[in-house]
């Protein structure tokens, strides 16, 4: 979306575009950590077990349908066309009225059927074939949260209208208040007495009422918090039904987004009965594992690309291969440069983090231990997730949405057998780990599938230069990790919340100073853009 | 290539002329007396505009003269001519091989007198060499000359555009061939209402003139034939009048010339790359009709990537390459999966005793009151006959999973309930009680547990269901994660043994993995 309103931005040419990406990055950062601050909450509150499965399942249910019915074709079709539309003899409020009623229409149908449809989703992602899991209380959340689909899609509608016309604040701090009202839930929840009553699963149970109506407030608040904007604007809905013709041009590119959430979920779909049929707290340490993984690539990452990205998709319109293909390679190789060191780190302090920020509250060390294995086993697939985010951007600045979903089903062919092979091989209350390992690996998989064939369609890549950029990087992430595993052996064993931290800040600076300034050393050019970008976000911050 | 010259006070067009405008003559001045007429070389319908050679009589040096004609009282012809002259004065600042320089712009009260029927005047220096249009009169060029002629005037546009500046190269009359074989924009002034895209449409449009000797675009002077167009309305492909055009010079055309968003050429700069390579290939091969005869044209064609074509072997080789180098990951992946998941189960056998080797515990000295000097010594480990949970107050912890802590698995286990508080807020304690086949002396209990903090005690008891006054403390300990041993400090036969847990590890709850029994010698 963001590059969507990048080239909005282009054709009216609005001088505060620079400075919203400012605060916008502040806005990203603050609710994305406020987003893990409740993940953390709930863990320590409910501990890594059966109810935190359950919740965490079912609370990626609504996202899931929603990013099946709406998701991926808003992003890429509906909001350029909404940029448009704006050249409209009315200025797009026929077409914004249109995509509205529409919309909100499709979507309280889709609504009302994914709850009716609750057990068969549960049915689904849970696999409680081995009383591992408790597909009862999944239904009782999914009841609760898959209301959130129609506000999922209300804030997506909003603020793709919000963005047409430049308005980026509202959209990117209503997440923040989301996250707020969560953890003001889980607050009521900690202090309300009694438990979740597991067997049998009770619908009435005050608890799971407080946590699952809770969240769901928390999504519909968020969406109400961007209705004043609108009215700043000065939209004013009105019922407006029929079909814009402009959105038949992008019918089969939606197909093809559509068929890549579709295959995605299929991975996810095996990925979630391997985890629930194996051990009690796998759900929910995959999905914090896989969180903690994405917050440096959600940090750095995306701050460093979207500097480059719109940069991309202009050359791309333009058809300057040339400019693209130097894009990203420049991409690649200052996500390589930032990534790697990272990985580095977080492969050595894994464990740590788990135990640093997961051992409180009611999860006990060994769970915590788990997941900061887990996040260690899989660190290594932070560049190539980068890389395939980043092509993916490409290979839709190109227009094709064809490559990615075809990328995509190789990635989940390789996936599928492997994480069976996990489940059957593995001992169970390690499953999430080797789960973990495979996820990266995929990536490895679709970095290396989506160079080659931007490669067939743009010829030379750089990809030799990038190679050797990721070379180094390996060796100074190497050389960090030696020094960082040399120094554990000194340091305590991260048994508790002080020693875990204790570890943590030692190993994770040493790592970190040691990687970066091996490439400092070795005069990596990438290296500079990135320190000099950091120093002005610091600067502006 | 033709070095004939013709000028232009002849003919049909020139007659016109003089019937509209008759004050429009060789020998004529304009621009105040300053600027003496020598020829017309064209006219711009579009915007009314003569295009003409003049000498300057007052610095003796030819001059290419741009003479927007109209009568001041037209309100909308005066502002177009004026939008016209800001556009080349801002045009004025660019310096190229391309485009002429401008010398002066002239409007009404400024350089131009009110009676001599002009709206403007644009003067630029004059651009020896060679008519367009005289140099396809005979035949159209060879492509790659074609090319090569349009690359500075292609430069020119994208260096005006680049500075946002719209150049006006959209008429085949204002541009001409300079003697040192180049194209250049040799009469300057945009038309009003001339956009960038209009600039790369007439760089397409001088394209196709070069390659077939027709001008595409509307408004073409009477010289020049129109280019013919196809059942679609669209132009024909100049490679369709002229099989010996390659494929991308010809595409290049017909797409620059397109208004289609997709598929079209936008950009000058997108024009330029393809003229750089049509440069190169002056032969024309055979290899470019199997370009479009691939069947996998379609997909190429999908996007807008026309410029990435290279020649189609290589492609199809580096598609194989492909395919094999993901071959290769895929494999490569396969093994490092089984490679990590050796890895973990590695690591996993390792993790239960993460609290270091078993840790043993004897028993707190007259745990019991017994004054026993020796400890017995630890026999055969033993079974029991059967455990229920073993509890006083309120309900028992998953009465029905007792079994899992003496079955020796380690992947499955007993747990008790999560209390609120801990004990002995709610009950005393909660135990497991074993039951054995006949009296048993007993030296060591060995407890595998995660939940490290327990404090367990194992009590001898009379009966399967006694109450807790009738047991007897026979060794306490707190559990570390792992396996824990406890030294019992009394070898009383007994046929039923307590696991009584007082204290539950953090977060109220404690797990028992497995509880193992050994006899004393």
């Amino acid at each position: 979306m963001e590059q969507d309103a990048g080239q909005g931005a282009g054709k009216q040419a609005v001088p505060s575009l620079a400075k919203a990406s400012g605060s916008m990055a502040i806005a990203t950062l603050t609710s994305r950590v406020t987003g893990f601050g409740w993940k953390i909450m709930l863990t320590w509150l409910v501990g890594i077990g059966v109810v935190n499965d359950s919740f965490t399942i079912a609370n990626t249910m609504p996202n899931i349908v929603f990013e099946l019915l709406l998701g991926g074709v808003l992003a890429s079709i509906v909001v350029p066309l909404l940029v448009r539309s704006q050249d409209d003899p009315d200025g797009g409020q026929a077409y914004t009225n249109r995509l509205l009623t529409v919309g909100m229409t499709g979507l309280l149908v889709g609504t009302v059927l994914a709850v009716a449809a609750a057990p068969l989703f549960t049915g689904l992602y849970v696999d409680g074939s081995t009383g591992k899991a408790n597909p009862e209380l999944v239904t009782a959340f999914a009841y609760l949260l898959l209301p959130e689909i129609l506000f999922y899609g209300l804030f997506a509608l909003l603020s793709a209208i919000l963005q047409a016309r430049h308005v980026f604040g509202p959209t990117a701090w209503a997440p923040v208040v989301n996250n707020l009202v969560i953890m003001a839930t889980l607050v009521v929840y900690a202090v309300l007495p009694g438990e979740i009553s597991l067997d049998p699963v009770q619908m009435g149970d005050l608890k799971l009422l407080v946590l699952g109506i809770g969240t769901t407030l928390g999504i519909v608040v968020q969406s109400a918090m961007l209705l004043p904007a609108l009215r700043r604007i000065g939209f004013a809905f009105r019922w407006n039904w029929g079909f814009d013709a402009r959105l038949r041009e992008f019918g089969g590119l939606a197909l093809w987004i559509l068929g890549y959430v579709a295959i995605s979920q299929v991975g996810m779909v095996v990925t979630q009965r391997v985890l629930t049929a194996a051990a009690a707290g796998g759900a929910s340490i995959y999905a914090n594992a896989w969180l903690l993984f994405q917050l440096p690539y959600g940090v750095i990452g995306v701050s460093l690309l979207t500097a480059i990205l719109p940069r991309m998709s202009k050359a791309a319109a333009a058809n300057d291969i040339d400019r693209l293909v130097d894009d990203l390679s420049t991409g690649s190789r200052l996500s390589a440069v930032m990534l790697v060191p990272i990985s580095a780190v977080l492969t050595v302090t894994g464990t740590t983090i788990g135990v640093a920020l997961f051992n409180g509250g009611a999860t006990d060390l060994a769970d915590a231990q788990r997941l900061g294995t887990a996040l260690a086993f899989s660190a290594f697939g932070l560049l190539p997730y980068a890389l395939v985010m980043l092509q993916l951007r490409v290979f839709y600045a190109m227009k094709d949405a064809r490559t990615p979903t075809l990328i995509m089903v190789v990635m989940t062919a390789v996936k599928i057998p492997l994480i069976y092979l996990c489940g059957a091989v593995v001992r169970p209350d390690q499953v999430v780990i080797a789960v973990l390992l495979v996820n990266s690996l995929t990536y490895v998989v679709g970095a290396v599938l989506g160079q080659m064939w931007l490669w067939v369609r743009l010829g030379n890549l750089h990809s030799k230069k990038i190679i050797r950029v990721i070379a180094v990087s390996v060796l100074a992430g190497g050389a960090g990790m030696l020094v960082a595993w040399l120094a554990g052996r000194v340091l305590p064993d991260a048994v508790s919340l002080v020693t875990a931290w204790v570890t943590l800040v030692v190993q994770g600076v040493l790592a970190s100073v040691v990687a970066f300034g091996v490439l400092a050393a070795l005069r990596v050019p990438e290296l500079r853009p990135a320190t000099s970008r950091i120093t002005r976000l610091v600067r502006r911050g | 290539m033709t070095t004939r010259r013709t000028e232009y006070p002849v003919g049909e067009a020139a007659a016109g002329i003089r019937a509209r405008d008759g004050f429009l003559v060789p020998g004529g001045v304009v621009g105040d007396g300053r600027y003496r007429l020598l020829a017309e070389f064209g006219l711009d319908e579009r915007a009314n505009a003569h295009l003409w050679r003049a000498q300057d009589g007052q610095l003796r040096r030819d001059v290419a003269l741009t003479l927007l004609v109209g009568e001041p009282g037209d309100t909308v012809a005066a502002a177009n001519a004026r939008r016209t002259l800001e556009r080349t004065m801002h045009a004025a600042r660019i310096t190229h091989p391309g485009t002429s320089r401008v010398l002066d712009v002239l409007g009404p009260g400024n350089g131009v007198a009110p009676g001599e029927g002009l709206l403007g005047l644009i003067v630029a220096d004059w651009a020896q060499g060679t008519d367009l249009i005289d140099v396809i009169a005979e035949h159209p060029l060879p492509p790659a000359t074609a090319a090569r002629l349009l690359e500075p005037l292609a430069a020119a546009v994208e260096q005006a555009h680049h500075s946002g500046m719209v150049l006006g190269v959209d008429h085949p009359q204002r541009v001409r061939v300079t003697p040192d074989g180049l194209l250049r924009l040799a009469f300057p002034g945009p038309l009003p209402a001339a956009t960038l895209q209009d600039d790369v449409r007439g760089l397409g449009a001088i394209l196709y003139l070069l390659l077939t000797g027709r001008w595409p675009l509307a408004g073409a002077p009477a010289a020049i034939p129109t280019a013919p167009l196809g059942p679609d309305g669209q132009v024909i492909a100049p490679r369709n009048l002229f099989p010996y055009i390659p494929y991308e010079l010809s595409s290049a055309a017909v797409r620059s010339l397109s208004d289609d968003a997709t598929g079209g050429i936008r950009t000058s700069s997108g024009l330029i790359r393809v003229l750089e390579r049509a440069k190169v290939i002056e032969d024309v091969t055979q290899r470019i009709d199997a370009v479009e005869d691939d069947p996998d044209e379609d997909y190429d064609d999908d996007g807008t990537v026309w410029t990435t074509r290279r020649p189609n072997n290589d492609r199809s080789k580096r598609r194989k390459l492909a395919i094999g180098v993901t071959a290769l990951a895929v494999a490569t992946v396969g093994v490092l999966a089984w490679v990590g998941i050796q890895l973990i189960s590695f690591f996993g056998d390792d993790a239960p005793s993460a609290g270091g080797p078993t840790v043993v515990a004897t028993a707190p000295g007259g745990g019991g009151g017994q004054n026993n000097p020796a400890p017995p010594q630890p026999g055969e480990p033993i079974q029991s006959a059967g455990v229920q949970v073993f509890n006083v107050k309120g309900t028992p912890d998953n009465p029905r999973r007792a079994s899992r802590a003496v079955d020796g698995d380690p992947k499955t286990s007993w747990k008790t309930d999560k209390y609120q508080q801990q004990f002995p807020a709610l009950k005393p304690g909660v135990g497991i009680m074993a039951s054995f086949a006949e009296p048993v002396p007993f030296a060591e209990v060995v407890i595998d547990s995660p939940s490290g903090g327990t404090v367990v005690e194992i009590r001898t008891a009379p009966s399967e269901k006694p109450g807790l006054a009738d047991t007897k403390v026979i060794g306490r300990a707190t559990l570390q994660p792992g396996k824990t041993r406890l030294q019992l400090d009394s070898a009383e036969p007994t046929q039923h043994l307590l696991i009584w847990i007082t204290t539950l590890a953090t977060g109220n709850v404690s797990e028992l993995t497995d509880v193992g029994f050994v006899r004393a010698k």
